[in-house]
């Protein structure tokens, strides 16, 4: 192996990040003394708002490994510049475990199958009690250890792996990174939809759509490549990245985001043409519900800003390759992803279309509690691999890399 | 003395750093009709030889809307003006409906525009290019990697540029006749 390109410690993450670290603790402390009091006097309020905002976050974190996981099978420079940030977010799975806790304590407020006995409509009460084996407190819990699990042992191999490479003896773990790569990805794939159903879906337990599962599976992908977009403006500010981000990494990620924007609306879509053209009554009421009372206009700002207006600016190639230009739309795309959540959670609560204090106050104190935590892994470790052999590629000097 | 016209200088290197190198060079040396040749698509080397452009991009971006308007056209002209149809008591504009095709119809007058514009863009189908006249010249789609200076640029001199060429030490050079 030839000499060292860079030198770990030079990778490290620029020090601000610790600033913003403690800035953002400051201010998620604050702010969820602020919204734990709100949800003493109105938990039903603060668990509607919570739930969305976990689901936001928790996106974050596991898109963040999903990629991760894609990078480890594929190769290839725009991951391994992305790959710590990626980490980092991954990281926060522990942090998002914890924040399931209030979900179980918070269940009653939010999921109608907890207390089957209060529902009036005959039908609903009958078919509560026939899916009762599947939509029970106990099972939404075991289940959540199970899914949780998993993705607390992927992420901790993961990181384990990656860590070896940060120090001398050098140790090849690309080969271990794919083994796990593979079936975790699959892994994924199989818990997130059963997560989704158990905490977003089956909040309207007499409605089901099979492909709704993959709408929330897609969303959390392109909410972790938009993070990361984020990420990595921020820290090419700052050395090491404003050395190593080229616009070719940037263009790679401008047409991950164009794809993921592109796969949400194939998703979002074919569940809406399938119901639509069955317009059987108990599919249509979940659509029914979301075009009135005003939750047709967020539909409507769906597609023109979570698709139309992103896919046209990013057929662009000089604007996939400005990271300048890029970072405004994954700034964009977050909230966007928020939007998303939060029709798709909220509508069920009201039929006609509120904004509570809860919808915006959980998110940012849940934000600033994560990006906190965020920062703090970022900082634990250098921003790429020196050590790992496909890392040449990204450390070397721009101008050699021109070929 | 006999004089065939000559169509430009080729220089024959065998990496693709030295092509980009002496791309550069030569682009900024203020040689401005020239060209270059490899086995294998170099971004870097468009850059090099001036060339940041193309319009495939709006060929194929014309191409995808004009497709995805025949497509909803083809559907509503059928659906609503020839030969209406209620189905489960839907509208006849059934929109919903229609996106798939028009979908599809978007993608394939794009791609058909991709590969047509790019030929046509590119002046090909070509019977007759002076290039293959230097026998060396079929390495291209090898391992070789060819820069050529036309001698159209005004600023080309059969003696000067030779010698220009011959600073970045290519492994040949070559007149190319027309």
């Amino acid at each position: 192996m030839s000499a060292l390109l860079w030198k770990p410690e030079d990778l490290l993450a620029p020090p601000i990040v610790k600033v913003y670290q403690r800035r953002f603790l400051i201010a998620g402390v604050v702010a969820s003394v602020i919204v734990i009091i709100g949800g003493f006097f109105q938990p039903r309020v603060f668990f509607r708002g919570y739930l969305i905002s976990f689901m936001d976050w928790l996106g974050v974190a596991l898109g963040s490994m999903v990629i991760l996981m894609l990078r480890h099978l594929t190769k290839g420079g725009w991951g391994m510049i992305i790959r710590r940030i990626q980490g980092a977010a991954m990281r926060t799975i522990p942090l998002m475990t914890v924040f399931f806790i209030p979900l179980i304590f918070g269940a009653r407020y939010l999921y109608i199958w907890t207390q089957p006995d209060k529902v009036s409509d005959p039908h609903l009460r009958k078919h509560l009690e026939e899916v009762s084996s599947y939509l029970s407190l106990k099972g939404f819990v075991l289940r959540a250890l199970v899914y949780f699990a998993i993705w607390n042992l992927l992420s901790y191999l993961l990181t384990k792996w990656s860590k070896e490479q940060d120090t001398p003896p050098v140790r090849d773990n690309s080969q271990r990174f794919k083994v796990l790569s593979g079936p975790g990805i699959i892994l994924y794939g199989f818990t997130i939809s059963f997560a989704a159903i158990d905490w977003v879906m089956s909040l309207d337990p007499s409605w089901f759509s099979t492909i709704y599962p993959l709408i929330i599976l897609i969303g959390e992908v392109l909410s972790a490549f938009c993070f990361a977009i984020v990420v990595e403006r921020v820290l090419f500010n700052y050395r090491p990245m404003s050395e190593l981000l080229k616009p070719e990494y940037v263009h790679d990620h401008g047409k991950f985001m164009l794809t993921f924007i592109m796969v949400w609306a194939y998703f979002s879509f074919s569940q809406w043409l399938i119901i639509w053209a069955g317009d059987l009554p108990e599919e249509i009421s979940f659509y029914l519900r979301r075009i009135n009372g005003g939750w047709g206009w967020v539909a409507i700002a769906l597609v023109l800003f979570h698709f139309a207006m992103p896919f046209i600016l990013l057929l662009s190639r000089p604007f996939k390759r400005d990271i300048t230009r890029l970072v405004w739309l994954a700034v964009w795309m977050l909230f966007m992803r928020y939007v998303d959540l939060f029709w798709l959670a909220e509508a069920n609560f009201s039929e006609t279309f509120t904004v509570t204090w809860a919808d915006i106050a959980v998110p940012i104190a849940m934000g600033c509690l994560w990006l906190a935590y965020f920062c703090r892994n970022l900082s634990s470790m250098p921003l790429v691999p020196a050590y790992d052999s496909f890392a040449s590629e990204v450390l070397e000097p721009a101008h050699e890399h021109s070929v | 003395m006999k004089h065939t016209p000559v169509y430009g200088l080729m220089a024959e290197f065998d990496n693709p750093e030295a092509v980009v190198h002496a791309a550069r060079k030569t682009y900024e040396a203020g040689y401005k009709k020239i060209d270059a040749y490899s086995p294998f698509p170099i971004e870097a080397l468009s850059e090099a030889i001036g060339f940041h452009y193309n319009f495939v991009p709006l060929v194929v971006l014309i191409g995808g809307i004009l497709g995805g308007l025949s497509g909803f056209a083809l559907q509503y002209w059928i659906h609503v003006i020839n030969y209406p149809v209620v189905v489960g008591g839907r509208p006849l504009n059934s929109w919903p409906a229609f996106i798939v095709v028009t979908f599809e119809m978007t993608i394939l007058f794009a791609g058909i525009s991709a590969v047509f514009g790019m030929l046509a863009l590119n002046g090909l189908p070509m019977p007759y290019h002076p290039v293959f006249n230097v026998p060396r010249f079929a390495l291209a789609s090898k391992d070789r990697f060819f820069l050529i200076v036309f001698s159209s640029d005004p600023r080309y001199n059969a003696l000067e540029t030779r010698r220009f060429l011959e600073s970045f030490s290519p492994r040949s050079i070559s007149e190319v006749p027309s």
